[in-house]
């Protein structure tokens, strides 16, 4: 129980990893990025970034759009609505973990 | 990189990633102020030399030529540089030139419209407006919201300092003369350029 006697609030367990929540924090601030971008961005491995984003295309957090540019494969990610608000509810619930910030 | 981690982790990371992220989107934006500031500023000095010269004003759909080179050098840019995504501010500061471009366009339309009716219905004198001193403005206006949106100082500020020495010259010049259109040497100058070259030496920094 935190010092404001308000019980903790559960952390969408999606969203508290580093590699799924940089890309989130990415793509709340942008529209869309491609793969690319986010890979540099976040210095995760193509391997690791691809199982992510796929964790977070499931949950229904991001849209995946695959398509070409040019002759080159091109992955845009986009947050979706449900995406911004589980973002909005961990922010809030991170912020009960946090003494003096409720 | 599965890793869990403690709220203020969480909330240090959100905050870093989305100011790297901003600030990779940033990186370069000094250098179309700075294209187009050397594209206005010239045209403008090459459509002076050659009104003063032959004295005819028609040498303004120079202006027309300056656009289509100015999107083929921004087209290059854009190729060759980092690809980065849309942002709200991006997508805004997008929208505030591609107004200023739609009503300069519209208004220099509109005055060869006038112009021309005049003509046929027979009425002799200057027009009594001036569409440079109304392109400054909204150029003025379009580089202080610019500036406000980026909140970045030195672009609002230039921006205002560049409208107010734009108009006293506009004020100072004899009216219908081709000096006057010397006056986009000053807005490309403290408007565009000397604010881009301050953005890129931050960027770069």
């Amino acid at each position: 129980m935190p010092e404001n006697g308000k019980p903790f609030k559960p952390l969408d367990p999606l969203l508290h990893s580093e590699l799924r929540l940089a890309v989130m924090s990415i793509l709340l601030d942008a529209d869309s990025a491609d793969f690319v971008y986010l890979k540099k961005q976040t210095g995760a491995t193509s391997g690791n970034l691809s199982v992510q984003i796929d964790k977070l295309q499931q949950a229904g957090y991001i849209d995946v759009t695959k398509g070409f540019k040019g002759k080159m494969p091109q992955t845009i990610c986009s947050i979706t609505d449900r995406g911004k608000d589980a973002f909005a509810e961990y922010v809030e619930a991170l912020r009960s973990y946090i003494p003096g910030s409720v | 990189m599965e890793t869990n981690f403690s709220a203020e982790n969480s909330l240090r990371l959100i905050a870093e990633t989305i100011d790297r992220s901003r600030r990779t989107i940033a990186r370069n934006s000094g250098k179309p102020l700075i294209l187009w500031g050397t594209l206005v500023a010239l045209t403008s000095v090459i459509i002076y030399a050659l009104w003063a010269t032959t004295g005819s004003p028609a040498w303004n759909f120079l202006w027309f030529a300056m656009t289509a080179v100015g999107a083929v050098c921004m087209r290059s840019m854009t190729r060759n540089s980092e690809k980065v995504p849309d942002t709200e501010i991006s997508r805004t500061l997008g929208k505030i030139w591609m107004w200023f471009g739609i009503f300069a366009t519209g208004f220099f339309a509109l005055v060869w419209v006038a112009w021309g009716i005049r003509t046929m219905i027979g009425i002799e004198g200057p027009l009594s407006v001036d569409l440079t001193l109304i392109i400054v403005l909204l150029m003025g206006l379009c580089g202080t919201l610019s500036g406000s949106v980026l909140k970045f100082k030195p672009i609002t500020i230039s921006a205002v300092v560049a409208t107010a020495l734009s108009v006293t010259f506009l004020m100072v010049m004899p009216e219908a003369s081709a000096v006057r259109i010397l006056v986009f040497l000053i807005l490309g100058l403290f408007a565009l350029i000397i604010p881009g070259i301050i953005l890129q030496k931050q960027t770069n920094n």
